[in-house]
């Protein structure tokens, strides 16, 4: 990452857009003990930022660790080393009523939609825990806030009594929505947030999401494993594989150009809807199956699968470290200039 | 393989299913007809609850209680498989048609290794000689791309993953040389890499041996890569059907049309808001009077309320059931430049009086005119 770390804001300062990052992840690391002298290495070293105002999107496939990744960043789970810096104060330190109050700023929206909301809670008490929880507001300036925010995420407001199973897939997403939105965080982590819906519904949300960015001023972190979602709501997309990021691109430079094997071979296997770039798809194979995070292999943690790796060699030997290859582009490969041609 | 490109190996004509639940009779599919010709690959695609699964359960005789066909010819080589004694069709299924499910893990016998789950799948019906079975066996995970397969033949399930069970199950369905193939969204719950070898598996499979294909997907996109033709169908019912090309370029149904524009494309070029389809699938122990698609319909008319359309040609091979066609809403309607996608917003025709106690519009349009206060 280019930005210094010496230059520590204090508590309380408000950041700059154009400076300070909203959330900096540095060197992260989340290993489980999975038994005796046995260690899954679910996130291995992440460092990324993300700027007030920005979708920054995260892909890779089941397994990579990015679920992992976005509840450290919460602190849902604590992180075994690395810091997690939002709006200059040092999350991974906070303990208590102080990590509480920072958390009101940072919300999550889940996947399932079926799983996430209590079934013996009215839609009302959901939205409204969050308010009581943090004693924001009460009585019937609560009821206000929360039809407010029914209103906002495209529910009738009258809704408040009824219960989660009234609710299609679609609204019960809406429902997590407004409850995410309730304390006006700043930064709202997306885990797959339109993968259990149906196409129609899935661009209901997602033009939803959108709107509400523009709204109020909010900044995401949208994880999926659908890259055609992903590119289309991100202004960057970082891509992981096996507890690394591999590739961090601009969305509108993904497409074009990549410079990691690996997210070329992502790309290549997107399906498009539309049967002439289907015809003309040329497929970058990926051979074997991914590594499992209780041991990695050794360098490039993607040697065993590239296409272009040089092994033995430099490839499974040496770690290639992430850097910027212009442009805001920045890939771990030893490689990368080769990216473009060997893989057409 | 029986028979020449054209001649369909199996006919569905006018087929019915419904469950008969406590809340009344759900009308799963209603009066869907289509052919398979020998070779072809179709998709059926649709959101969940469409039918397009009931449909191919129906095919197999597998409806799951409460649910049954309730009218319908199925026509395999000549023979309703709707009036066969259950024998007979035991010994059709997975003989000559054989389905593949979404989830390889509930599809495997967690107790059983893979060789022995591919071999009883022989040994259930006799086509395959008795001491081929077991070469046959491994020859077909090598057909599948199973690596080591001599090995592999004796694991159990939970050593294989996600893509490599599928491939089993792929195996599995092929061990009889069926003449059709059934898969039920094959690829929904595997990775993206590992959906495009499955998707390369199932097209060498068709070009290799001959094999029908009938793909059930809600993924366009799959659909575009491996299909020749395609059925889309919504709320039990087929609003088109259509060769690849036509359903992509020039689809004439307005549900296939805002279903291709509600997608996110990788592969585009700028950023465009997304055009959703407002509302929700209809409820189908009462679907709405008309056409079903109407209340989240852009260009509905005030017949499209009152009378159901049927399909109808709308190009060489191509029908469509609608009132308007895309055709007309190109022409008429602005639908080229149309942003606003609630329904009856280019035909002007507003909802009846009493509106969907559940209907729902489109995110801020509906927000208060006074914005959230930030603190």
């Amino acid at each position: 990452m280019s930005s210094a770390p010496s230059t520590e804001p204090s508590t309380g300062t408000r950041p700059d857009p154009s400076g300070e990052p909203l959330l900096r992840a540095v060197d992260v690391v989340k290993h489980f003990n999975v038994g005796v002298g046995t260690v899954c290495r679910a996130v291995d070293g992440v460092s990324f930022e993300i700027r007030a105002g920005e979708t920054v999107g995260l892909v890779g496939e089941s397994g990579c660790g990015k679920s992992t990744l976005a509840r450290v960043l919460t602190r849902l789970t604590p992180a075994t080393s690395g810091r997690v810096i939002f709006e200059g104060v040092e999350l991974t330190g906070l303990r208590g009523e102080s990590l509480r109050q920072q958390r009101k700023q940072l919300q999550m929206i889940f996947q399932d939609p079926f799983a996430s909301l209590d079934p013996r809670m009215t839609v009302g008490d959901i939205i409204a825990e969050p308010l009581t929880n943090f004693k924001v507001v009460r009585g019937k300036a609560k009821d206000a806030r929360v039809q407010e925010l029914l209103r906002v995420v495209g529910l009738n407001p009258y809704f408040n009594n009824r219960y989660p199973h009234e609710f299609s897939g679609g609204q019960r997403q809406r429902i997590g929505i407004a409850r995410a939105l309730a304390l006006n965080p700043k930064l709202i982590i997306c885990d797959e947030p339109v993968s259990a819906l149906d196409v129609s519904i899935q661009a209901q949300i997602i033009n939803l999401l959108e709107d509400l960015q523009a709204e109020f001023n909010l900044t995401y972190l949208f994880i999926a494993h659908d890259l055609s979602v992903v590119r289309h709501i991100s202004q960057r997309v970082l891509v992981m594989y096996l507890g690394k990021i591999v590739e961090i691109a601009p969305s509108d430079d993904l497409y074009s150009t990549q410079f990691h094997p690996y997210t070329k071979a992502l790309l290549s296997a997107v399906p498009v809807p539309d049967p002439r770039v289907e015809s003309q798809r040329r497929l970058v194979e990926l051979t074997g199956e991914i590594p499992s995070p209780l041991h990695p292999p050794s360098g490039c943690r993607f040697h065993t699968r590239c296409p272009i790796a040089q092994v033995p060699g430099i490839c499974s030997e040496e770690e290639p470290p992430l850097e910027e290859k212009g442009n805001g582009h920045l890939a771990a490969c030893h490689f990368s200039a080769q990216v473009g041609a060997a893989l057409g | 393989m029986a028979g020449s490109m054209n001649e369909p190996v199996l006919e569905v004509r006018e087929l019915s299913t419904s469950f008969f639940t406590d809340d009344g009779e759900v009308k799963a599919v209603r009066d869907v007809s289509f052919d398979l010709a020998a070779g072809e690959t179709l998709g059926i695609v649709g959101e969940s609850g469409c039918g397009k699964s009931v449909t191919a359960l129906s095919i197999l005789g597998l409806v799951p209680r409460p649910g049954r066909v309730v009218a319908g010819e199925i026509l395999f080589r000549g023979r309703d498989l709707l009036s066969i004694d259950r024998e007979e069709l035991r010994q059709i299924r997975g003989r000559d048609i054989a389905m593949i499910f979404q989830d390889p893990l509930s599809s495997l016998n967690p107790v059983h290794r893979i060789g022995a789950q591919i071999e009883e799948a022989m040994r259930a019906h006799d086509k395959v000689a008795p001491r081929d079975v077991r070469p046959r066996g491994l020859d077909l995970l090598r057909q599948v791309h199973v690596p080591d397969a001599a090995r592999r033949v004796r694991n159990y399930p939970h050593q294989f993953s996600g893509g490599m069970r599928q491939r089993v199950m792929i195996a599995m369905g092929l061990s009889n040389r069926p003449e059709i193939l059934i898969a039920d969204e094959p690829t929904t719950a595997l990775d993206v890499t590992v959906q495009a070898q499955i998707l390369q598996l199932l097209r060498d499979l068709n070009r290799d041996l001959g094999t029908s294909i009938i793909l059930i997907t809600h993924n366009l996109g799959v659909v575009a890569g491996l299909c020749s033709r395609v059925v889309v169908m919504y709320a039990g019912e087929i609003v088109e059907q259509g060769s690849t090309e036509q359903i992509f370029d020039a689809p004439q149904h307005p549900y296939t049309w805002a279903l291709l524009r509600s997608l996110p494309r990788v592969d585009a070029d700028r950023h465009e808001r997304l055009r959703s389809i407002e509302g929700l699938p209809p409820d189908l122990i009462a679907p709405p009077t008309g056409c079903k698609f109407n209340p989240r319909c852009p260009f509905r008319l005030e017949r499209c309320f009152s009378e159901a359309p049927e399909l109808k040609p709308v190009g060489d091979g191509q029908v469509a059931a609608c009132w308007v066609t895309m055709k007309r809403a190109y022409a008429e309607m602005g639908a080229g430049s149309l942003l606003d996608t609630r329904a009856g917003a280019a035909s002007g025709v507003r909802p009846p009086a009493v509106p969907l106690p559940l209907a729902i519009t489109g995110g801020s349009q509906t927000a208060g005119p006074e914005p959230l206060e930030r603190e």
